[in-house]
């Protein structure tokens, strides 16, 4: 075909010419580039270049319901090392000047190795000042060694709360993938507790700072005086629900114990107080400190870190005896004044279930009063489980109750399927409803969840989900308060009013299991409880509210290994009690057992 | 039949061996960029991978059947127009463009199979019996098929891809005989669209140069002035078409006329680009000594700015290699397509020229400062598992071409 033949060689002429040409401009301008102007690129290229860097912004810090500072930042010095420079050999000495454990760097550096050599390593955080001018005197004998001043967590402030604010880590590489953008790799971030669960409100916007470099990365000065730098702007502060100084008290008793305290005010779900025992030291995450410690932290007999307020269960003892009372009242099947006979215990089959002591004719009120077993024996028996177990689910146990912080279990509500996956179908007797009726035995839940099932019985069964977070102060120093959903079990009042008055002569009466901490200033409504335990010493459990007309406060105290829940529990709950309403504390000696039944009740 | 000759006859050694240079170039430069990178450290193990794939890919579309692109034309196209609606709808955000599709973690550029599937049908169109390019009707619909997937592909919205689609159509209809007065009614619009984003000054005269055109061709008065009028009306395009763009492209075309008066923004990359070129010198740096790189100035280097750490590490000698490379095999390409027969092949070859003639336009002269800074990547060298694939597929057919010229 000539015609094509012939435009083909036109158009492949033109093709051709544009192709040289271009290749041609390209090419003289990179001999203009590289070979006339070198000297200028070269000299620019070496001494001025703009590098950006970014600026950590400050975490946003925490106040308690009174505006009073809880956790705080402040500056601190972190020594770091830049690999490119950095003499090997100056190892030890340093590490001797920082009080470390030799190896200690070069782990570091080797966790690191994956970074730029030019990239500072974070080596260890806190540096006091002697050694920082010793540091400055010694700067060159120690190349690639300086240190930057970061703000770092402050807990000085009189509580600890390590269970409540958590701490912060250098992020993990799954967020940082899941966050693509958002942070860099280095930068901290909530890890547990109030810490993770609010990191966008608590960490900030960054800021950015633009500084001239040489080649060797060394700074010469800031960019244009840093008129175009922008700061950064700080994490928004959390106003807490809790009472700085209650939660202050709540720590104190629970020194030298394991447990946990959660006080809530009913009406709100706010929480009060929070604690897990033993705590343990937030300031040990603020420094980059060794793995020898923190592992010594994670292998820790005792579980510090282990948050026991709303990760551990425990059977709840006597203490959730009145749901089944409830139930009864509510779906009719007894009046308050059905009276059983206690001798003592009951009699199933072939199996006798024991009560404390022989508590003789027992009406509701009493039951709740001395804690009598044998009641509570017969009531589940004209129950039944299904009705029980849809009361104690109304109360919120088997699920988590959805507390701001991020650690949370449900604990375990024995109901018909769960009786059935567990033993199978009809493989399980009516017995087995007697050992958890009275909270004994499958039947596990978390301090937190006895904490709002107080909460609900004290303000007629109307709370909020429990929560820490009262609101957040943002960069314009305005308020915005947080909402919560509403939590509500469907009861009468008049089936309630039973219930309160029993655990009103829990208190008050003599014969009332929890009478020594009665008080005549204030109205305390409570059950004792004590919770089984198959590994030793049994758990002292209490429950309470006050005032008994008008409830503020609503508590759960589960101490480990301390027997009745009269003997321990009761008192420390009784103290945070007249802490945040009356602001003042009963002395610590607790007025001697009146009572001497109530000295060696039994009560389970 | 000549069995000495036969492998060199067949296998195109001329395309191969620049090709396989290019390649080892761009994984040194990668190597160099990225190993010490604390996020892309995995980019050269991931980029050599790629390579292998994609020299598996090349090497079955080279023992292909020489009918095969005929007959995939229609269907790769139309394929092609779906992915590209599909990453609108479920695509992933990159930088401010919705660009890319992912598959089981995978990611996957759908605009860069769409270039494959636009060479195939344009030349697939315009050769068809019958098809007459300087009949409106035919080189309408040609340009319909050029114009469709540049709409989609500036919702995403990338505005470097869409150029090049724009450019291999142009090219296409160039290479398959339209007429020189054709040819002025198709490219006059773009040439004053252009001027116009120069400025006003600009535009009245590229007005004028078309007027004097016009009068050259002596065409008729009526035509004359509706040609004239829609080059007028293009001219108004750019006042509602520029703030249609990304506020990121925006100030990337402003900081083409003048990078030096933001080095901060957007003018940071095209500056910091050109001192790593510019200090190269004659010999370079060295592999893995240019502080430019190695310190990391220039953000995801290893992608759209690979020829600096070239420019930088490896000097004027080793810039000037790339570009001859490049130019030899365009223009060997370019030799092989005039002397087909097939004049569907020939177009075939034509538009890979014009595609990897493009992208190597853009990038180099972006990373010179002769060019604004446009998202393209730097064929065979650039970071990038889709691209690579796309254009060892493109070699793959100009060295089957190659071996059925005869």
């Amino acid at each position: 075909m000539p015609i094509f033949k012939e435009t083909y060689n036109l158009r492949k002429r033109i093709f051709t010419g544009i192709i040289v040409a271009v290749s041609f401009i390209l090419s003289l301008q990179l001999f203009k580039m590289q070979i006339l102007e070198y000297s200028f690129y070269d000299k620019r290229s070496k001494i001025n270049s703009i590098k950006k860097i970014e600026v950590d912004a400050p975490r946003g810090v925490f106040f308690d319901r009174n505006m009073e500072m809880l956790v705080s930042n402040k500056p601190s010095f972190t020594l770091q090392i830049i690999p490119d420079k950095f003499d090997m050999t100056k190892i030890p000495l340093i590490e001797n000047v920082i009080k470390v454990d030799s190896g200690y760097i070069k782990s570091i550096l080797y966790k690191k190795r994956k970074y730029s050599k030019f990239v500072p390593r974070k080596i260890k955080r806190g540096i006091s000042l002697k050694t920082i001018a010793w540091l400055e005197e010694q700067h060159e004998f120690l190349p690639g060694v300086n240190y930057v001043i970061e703000l770092q967590r402050d807990y000085s402030f009189g509580i600890k709360g390590s269970h409540i604010f958590g701490y912060t880590k250098e992020i993990t590489a799954a967020r940082l993938k899941k966050y693509k953008g958002d942070y860099l790799r280095g930068d901290e971030a909530g890890a547990s507790g109030l810490e993770m669960q609010y990191e966008n409100l608590l960490r900030g916007i960054k800021g950015k700072k633009y500084i001239v470099v040489d080649s060797k990365r060394k700074t010469i000065g800031s960019y244009l005086n840093g008129e175009r730098d922008v700061k950064p702007i700080k994490g928004n502060d959390l106003v807490l629900t809790l009472d700085k100084q209650t939660q202050q008290i709540a720590e104190s008793l629970m020194v030298k114990r394991k447990g946990a305290i959660v006080a809530i005010e009913p009406a709100t779900g706010e929480i009060l107080a929070f604690v897990s025992a033993p705590e343990y030291d937030l300031s040990l995450f603020a420094s980059i400190t060794s793995g020898e410690t923190l592992q010594k932290l994670f292998n820790n007999p005792d579980k510090a870190l282990f948050n026991r307020a709303t990760m551990s269960i425990y059977p709840p003892g006597s203490t959730v005896k009145m749901i089944a009372a409830l139930a009864a009242l509510e779906d009719n099947i007894v009046t308050k004044n059905w009276r059983i006979n206690c001798g003592g215990g009951y009699q199933l089959g072939d199996r006798f279930f024991g009560c404390t002591h022989v508590h003789g004719k027992t009406n509701m009120v009493k039951s709740i009063e001395e804690s009598c077993n044998t009641y509570y024996y017969q009531l589940i028996l004209k129950l039944g489980i299904d009705r029980w177990s849809n009361f104690v689910s109304q109360f919120g146990f088997g699920r988590k109750t959805g507390i701001d912080i991020p650690e949370e279990s449900g604990g375990i509500l024995p109901d018909r399927k769960y009786f059935n996956k567990i033993y199978g179908k009809n493989r399980w007797t009516e017995g087995y409803l007697l050992n958890i009726v009275i909270g004994q035995g499958q039947f596990n839940v978390t301090p937190v969840q006895l904490a709002q099932y107080v909460s609900l019985l004290a303000n007629n069964g109307r709370t909020k989900t429990p929560h820490f977070l009262r609101g957040y102060i943002n960069r314009n120093g305005e308020l915005h308060k947080t909402k919560y959903d509403d939590v509500i079990v469907d009861i009468s009042t008049s089936s309630l009013d039973v219930i309160k008055t029993g655990m009103y002569d829990v208190v008050n009466k003599p014969e009332g299991t929890a009478f020594n901490i009665h008080m005549k200033e204030l109205k305390i409504a409570g059950k004792t409880g004590t919770s089984q335990n198959p590994f030793g010493k049994d758990h002292s459990v209490f429950i309470a509210y006050a005032p008994f007309d008008n409830p503020k406060i609503a508590v759960a105290v589960v101490v480990e290994n301390a027997g009745y829940g009269s003997a321990t529990a009761a008192p420390i709950a009784r103290d945070i009690i007249t802490t945040y309403l009356l602001r003042k504390t009963v002395s610590p000696k607790y007025p001697v057992l009146i009572n001497k039944t109530t000295e060696d009740n039994n009560e389970n | 039949m000549k069995i000495s000759h036969k492998i060199q006859d067949r296998f195109d050694l001329a395309i191969f061996i620049p090709v396989v240079f290019l390649i080892i170039i761009g994984l040194a430069a990668i190597y160099s960029s990225t190993i010490n990178h604390p996020v892309a450290g995995g980019n050269f193990q991931r980029q050599l991978f790629w390579v292998f794939f994609s020299f598996t890919a090349m090497i079955i579309v080279y023992f292909l059947p020489s009918q095969t692109f005929r007959l995939l034309s229609a269907p790769i196209y139309v394929f092609s127009i779906l992915l590209l609606i599909a990453v609108l709808v479920f695509g992933k955000s990159v930088y401010g463009a919705r660009s890319w599709l992912s598959f089981g973690g995978v990611g996957f550029q759908p605009s860069e199979f769409a270039k494959i599937g636009l060479i195939f049908f344009l030349s697939y169109w315009f050769n068809q019996k019958n098809r007459n390019i300087n009949n409106l009707k035919d080189v309408g619909v040609g340009l319909l098929i050029g114009l469709f997937p540049v709409m989609l592909i500036l919702l995403e919205p990338d505005m470097g891809t869409a150029i090049i689609f724009i450019v291999i159509t142009l090219a296409l209809i160039f290479w398959n005989g339209i007429s020189l007065f054709g040819l002025f009614i198709v490219i006059a619009p773009g040439f004053t669209f252009f001027a116009s984003m120069l400025g006003v000054y600009y535009f009245y005269a590229a007005l004028l140069l078309i007027i004097a055109v016009l009068f050259l061709f002596k065409r008729d008065l009526f035509l004359s002035a509706a040609i004239f009028g829609m080059n007028l009306a293009t001219g108004f395009i750019l006042k509602y078409a520029l703030p249609l763009l990304q506020p990121h492209q925006q100030k990337r075309i402003e900081s083409f006329v003048n990078p030096m008066a933001d080095p901060l923004g957007a003018g940071y990359n095209a500056l910091q680009a050109r001192l790593a070129v510019g200090s190269g010198g004659l010999f370079g740096k060295g592999f893995m000594q240019g502080n430019q790189t190695q310190l990391r100035f220039i953000p995801e280097q290893w992608t759209d700015f690979i020829f600096c750490v070239i420019g930088e590490e490896f000097g004027f000698i080793g810039s000037i290699l790339i570009i001859v490379l490049f130019t030899f095999l365009f223009l060997r390409l370019i030799k092989i397509s005039s002397n087909l027969q097939n004049r569907f092949s020939s177009s075939l070859l034509v538009g890979i020229v014009t595609l990897l003639f493009t992208h190597f336009v853009i990038n180099i002269g972006m990373n010179v400062g002769l060019m604004p800074v446009i998202g393209v990547p730097l064929p065979f060298l650039s970071y990038g598992g889709s691209s690579l694939l796309m254009i060892m597929m493109l070699i793959g057919v100009a060295l089957n071409i190659s071996k059925n010229k005869r």
